[in-house]
């Protein structure tokens, strides 16, 4: 008797944190069974705080020439936002052919020759007068620093 | 293609374990729990290879790593196996866990950011650098990635990116479904009990979903917390669960810094219940080697960043707070079902004395959480962002108890 109740128990807790586990998922959202197109799509209700860039730096990973320096971040009022770890720390996984800087080395107070030389704004856009832009898409664009 | 590759190559780190059915107890387990140990175990076999090539600048390339893996399996001994306990409606559950994790990682709804901030950069530099990439990690603008993190999780997958040719994100996150079916597999074997295997599956199903641990470190220190500690519960007199439990320790304190805290817990847990200290120490001696070799490595490479904060001084004064919100994130937003499941069965069961090991070790568990979280100056973050993944282990070894006990 003691055994069956215990079965009892065990199954029907099982099934409890399936059901739960099987709401967790759906409440990330839909589609359900289509393939995402980044690896942080369904992560919350919103948007990922990285996605735009998960998106944009593959297609600018290819303008950056191999072992160029690079900065990323999602810039503040058009200027370089040095808290931006977020962004920073996924072009350091997403350009590993590139030497991913940090976002302060774009800001005003750096001088042009200490520049990095290729930038990566995500989202909006980046306003530094010694930067041009030389790739735009939906998600940002890259500029490239004149020295 | 290549993420494909990736997957198979890190499927295949097996082959460095089938030696480890050269010990006797294995013959024990049925066959499936065989092969999820030797997968338990060649991943740190494997990390352990790379970690002395990388010591002694010997390149990771497909033919410097097959190398020995093919030698490796060629060392196997072919034993017998014990036929597997059989149970429909057991099965039913864990083939179901085993899918949704599979679609939820694969529609990424449970990627934990860590993998993209550092575990991910980390196996991708190691990858490219042919090594452990002692450069990229001491770059000082890098150091919030943990530079001296311990080395496993960024080991297999640079060897996953070795065998492809490049590093898979979805293959990373492809690690979690396979470690969830090792962990499981591994547990029907050891304890010989279905029911609980079930309702381990549908635990760490959803811990996993919940706390969002896909790519991440906890899903293998989870498998090698599992072994371990239903080993030393179920055969803590064998020699041989002995030897697979002190490398499934190994393998637990080169992943997360929380697994270096697991094995000094179990480990006093196990010389407390057994009244015995000589064997818990030589069960302990593995992960000690592996442990002190990665900080030898990290001081002399100037990586020591965690582990260079044990003195910081204890806020005891956050006691409160931080009781209330670890609470709070425990009920796991159901009400705290996870911890009643594990717990409801308790006043039916008999078998306390053979609980005792994994009740002491889940108590041990929550208080070495605890004592991480008053260490920090702003504790709120930190169990708000880790709560969920760090307390499924206490939870695994309360399952573990109430397995024990029910026999």
């Amino acid at each position: 008797m003691r055994q069956q109740i215990e079965s009892v128990i065990v199954y029907l807790c099982t099934a409890l944190l399936i059901a739960a586990f099987v709401t967790r998922l759906v409440t990330r959202g839909g589609p359900y069974f289509a393939r995402p197109q980044t690896i942080v799509d369904h992560v919350g209700p919103g948007k990922h705080e990285t996605r735009d860039a998960l998106v944009l730096l593959p297609k600018v990973e290819k303008l950056i020439p191999r072992g160029a320096e690079v900065t990323c971040f999602r810039p503040i009022e058009g200027t370089a936002n040095a808290d931006d770890t977020a962004n920073f720390y996924t072009a350091v996984g997403q350009l590993p052919r590139q030497q991913v800087q940090p976002p302060f080395t774009a800001m005003l107070t750096v001088p042009t020759g200490s520049l990095v030389e290729y930038v990566v704004a995500v989202g909006g856009p980046f306003d530094h007068p010694a930067y041009r832009v030389i790739a735009e898409f939906p998600e940002g664009r890259l500029y490239k620093v004149e020295r | 293609m290549k993420d494909v590759i990736f997957v198979v190559a890190i499927i295949a780190l097996t082959g460095f374990g089938l030696v480890l059915w050269r010990i006797p107890f294995l013959e024990k387990l049925d066959r499936w729990a065989q092969y999820a140990i030797a997968f338990a175990g060649g991943c740190v076999i494997a990390a352990v290879m790379m970690f002395v090539f990388s010591l002694v600048h010997i390149a990771w390339t497909r033919g410097t790593l097959l190398i020995p893996l093919v030698l490796f399996a060629v060392l196997r001994r072919g034993r017998g196996f014990a036929s597997p306990e059989k149970s429909g409606s057991s099965a039913a559950a864990l083939q179901t866990v085993f899918w949704l994790t599979v679609i939820g990682v694969l529609t990424a709804r449970e990627t934990c950011g860590d993998l993209l901030y550092f575990w991910g950069p980390k196996g991708q530099a190691f990858y490219t650098a042919e090594g452990i990439d002692t450069k990229f990690l001491s770059f000082q603008h890098y150091s919030l990635m943990h530079p001296d993190y311990p080395p496993l999780l960024p080991l297999v997958y640079a060897w996953g990116a070795a065998m492809a040719h490049r590093f898979s994100w979805w293959g990373a996150l492809f690690l979690t479904p396979i470690a969830l079916l090792a962990t499981l597999l591994a547990f029907r074997g050891i304890t010989r009990n279905t029911r609980y295997t079930a309702l381990l599956a549908a635990l760490l199903g959803f811990g996993f979903a919940k706390g969002m641990v896909a790519g991440a470190g906890e899903p293998l220190l989870l498998l090698f917390e599992t072994i371990a500690l239903a080993l030393l519960t179920f055969h803590g007199d064998d020699d041989g669960a002995l030897l697979l439990a002190a490398i499934a320790l190994a393998g637990a304190a080169w992943v997360k810094v929380e697994g270096a805290a697991f094995v000094a817990v179990v480990v006093f847990a196990y010389a407390v219940t057994r009244r015995r200290i000589v064997r818990p120490l030589l069960v302990a001696a593995p992960a000690a080697v592996l442990f002190l070799a990665w900080l030898l490595f990290a001081k002399h490479y100037h990586l020591i960043d965690q582990y260079g904060r044990a003195g910081q001084t204890a806020h005891f004064e956050l006691l409160g707070g931080v009781l209330r919100d670890t609470a709070k994130t425990a009920s796991y937003g159901t009400f705290y079902l996870p911890w009643l499941s594990v717990l409801a069965p308790l006043p039916f069961l008999r078998n306390f004395r053979r609980a005792a090991l994994p009740l002491l070790t889940a108590g041990g568990l929550f208080a070495a959480v605890l004592f991480f979280y008053l260490h920090q100056p702003d504790p709120g973050f930190w169990i708000a962002s880790s709560a969920e993944r760090v307390l499924l282990s206490p939870l695994m070894a309360l399952l573990v108890a109430t397995a024990a006990a029910s026999e």
